[in-house]
């Protein structure tokens, strides 16, 4: 048997593909290490709900047949990866991270899951969340059934939410890829706080039959890896119409960077007061050596900045309105009690006195939100901004503890990209552009909807120049 | 009576609570009176916001999710 060292547990997917296809190692040893190794740290972050080894081993040994015989199938196959609690997997439990659904089994596979499985992609184990990915509303890092989501830089931060499990997974070097899902910052926040590649698709792109809806109009599946290029690959493969998703927006993806145009033709939309005054002062070098980076990359900069809309208030009227109508059971059967977070459970139960009239006016302002975006995008190609103003929070701490310590700035230039960009439905990368204080920090880039190419070409362009995306933590 | 704890017991007790502090954070010391309030607030709070934001009559609610 091969000997697996940290140069495979963190390789990118092509580099993964290259040993298979060489035969340096069969699929099932590597599905093997990877899933001893998911189990055996995966619970040091809280980050593993259920290990699925038996299954994984045998689904890789078929991949073996396969390739024996010279049955390829593309850059996935036999590459372990691990699935956000939310996505349902036939005949095994799918706890969306809550209490009261710790005995939840369905007897089906997500859509995502279903393609992957297609394409050889070995699901080895179900990887943490924040409970009901955060419907409601949560503060504490411990709102979830498998404990806080520990951060692999470092245990005392958290690993972000709400695909805790998903960002720690990648970070640590348990799994090659991740699938997460984002509502308003899932994918995104995690990835950024542990210094992985994460992107966010445009509404519909990717189905969601088989995960657990939080709000039938923002919710989105999307890759999280250890660079663009895998966020390009997986994507590929998850992406596609599907009749069974009403959601679907009924459209292919195919990773083409060959096809993208060159940096110097791009025109990218940022505002300086996000990279100076907005975030935190520990976080400034390296938010500024990024923007130095992607200015050297030939890319025209223009100063630009959202507009002035309640974006706060429209994510949290839409989602926990659509939360509260999706678990009104939940919420009526008195199980809500059961969730870890009283935040959260405040937070729906107050939800239920959101009245029509609200939703409606939410869904309404939402329209000239789209409108002002989709015209903001005739001056620039993509937006660039900080993912999250600093690095992870203490696990101790309540979430909103530095919103509350520091004054916003008068210039809110694009600090609202991540619910704006939701509301929009627009796609958008995180990329790890440095460290604050030993903790992973990030940049992220939105574009309009189906821009993915465009997005992850950049993407590469800045790990080209940089090997933020290459930094491991260092296990205890 | 007899009041005395054991150190079993009293050290059962500490990891307990500690437990609770490091999960919870600083709202494992607010009453749920307060936070159930607080998020009824906050939804009184949203309506406001909406309800001051002018809007042609002629817009529709969003039918297309994606920009």
């Amino acid at each position: 048997m091969a000997a697996f060292t940290d140069d495979i547990f963190f390789a990118t997917i092509p580099e993964l593909n290259a040993k298979l296809k060489a035969r340096e190692f069969l699929a099932v040893e590597l599905v093997r290490a990877f899933a001893q190794r998911l189990e055996q740290l995966g619970p040091r972050y809280n980050a593993l709900a259920l290990p699925l080894t038996a299954s994984a081993i045998r689904r890789a040994k078929l991949v073996d047949k396969e390739l024996k015989r010279d049955r390829t199938r593309g850059m996935l196959q036999g590459i372990p990866f691990g699935a956000k609690d939310l996505l349902s997997t036939a005949g095994e439990p799918t706890t969306w991270g809550a209490r009261p659904y710790a005995d939840q089994v369905f007897d089906y596979d997500a859509a995502v899951l279903q393609k992957l499985d297609k394409t050889g992609a070995v699901l080895i184990g179900k990887l943490a969340m924040v409970e009901l990915a955060g419907g409601g509303g949560y503060n504490i890092a411990g709102a979830s059934m498998f404990g806080p989501g520990l951060n692999p830089w470092d245990h005392t931060r958290w690993s972000g939410g709400s695909s805790s499990g998903s960002g720690s997974a990648v970070a640590a070097g348990l799994v090659p890829f991740a699938i997460g899902s984002e509502t308003s910052g899932s994918i995104l926040t995690p990835a950024a706080f542990c210094g992985i590649t994460g992107l966010r698709p445009t509404y519909g792109l990717v189905s969601r039959n088989g995960a657990m809806a939080l709000s039938w109009t923002m919710d989105k599946l999307g890759p999280m890896c250890h660079s663009a290029e895998d966020c390009g690959m997986v994507l590929e493969v998850i992406a596609g119409a599907d009749a069974t998703d009403p959601g679907s927006a009924r459209k292919s993806f195919y990773y083409t960077p060959q096809y993208y145009r060159q940096p110097k033709d791009i025109r990218i939309g940022y505002a300086p007061v996000d990279f100076t005054e907005r975030v935190d002062p520990s976080a400034r070098p390296a938010f500024e050596q990024a923007l130095a980076v992607i200015r050297e990359t030939g890319a025209q900069l223009i100063e630009t900045r959202l507009p002035d809309l309640p974006y706060g208030t429209l994510t949290s009227t839409i989602i926990v309105a659509e939360a509260c109508s999706i678990f009104e059971p939940l919420i009526s059967s008195g199980k809500v009690d059961q969730l870890a977070d009283p935040k959260q459970i405040a937070g729906l139960k107050a939800g239920l006195e959101i009245s029509a009239q609200d939703y409606l006016k939410a869904m309404r302002i939402r329209t000239i939100v789209q409108q002002k975006i989709r015209r903001l995008f005739a001056d620039v190609d993509v937006l660039l901004a900080p993912t999250r103003m600093g690095p992870a929070p203490k696990v101790s701490e309540p979430l909103d503890h530095r919103a509350t310590e520091s004054p916003a700035p008068k210039d809110p230039g694009l600090s609202a990209l991540i619910p704006a960009g939701n509301l929009a439905g627009i796609p958008a990368i995180s990329l790890p552009c440095g460290f604050a204080g030993g903790l992973p920090v990030a940049i992220q880039l939105a574009g309009p909807a189906f821009s993915e190419n465009v997005l992850l070409a950049i993407g590469k362009e800045f790990q080209t120049r940089t090997d933020w995306h290459r930094k491991r933590p260092k296990l205890a | 009576m007899n009041a005395k704890i054991t150190r079993r017991r009293l050290a059962a007790a500490a990891l307990g609570s500690a437990a609770v502090v490091r999960v919870t954070g600083a709202q494992a010391t607010v009453p749920p009176e307060d936070i159930n309030g607080a998020a009824k607030q906050q939804v009184r709070k949203h309506s406001e916001t909406l309800a001051k934001f002018d809007l042609p009559m002629s817009t529709e609610p969003a039918f297309q999710f994606k920009a």
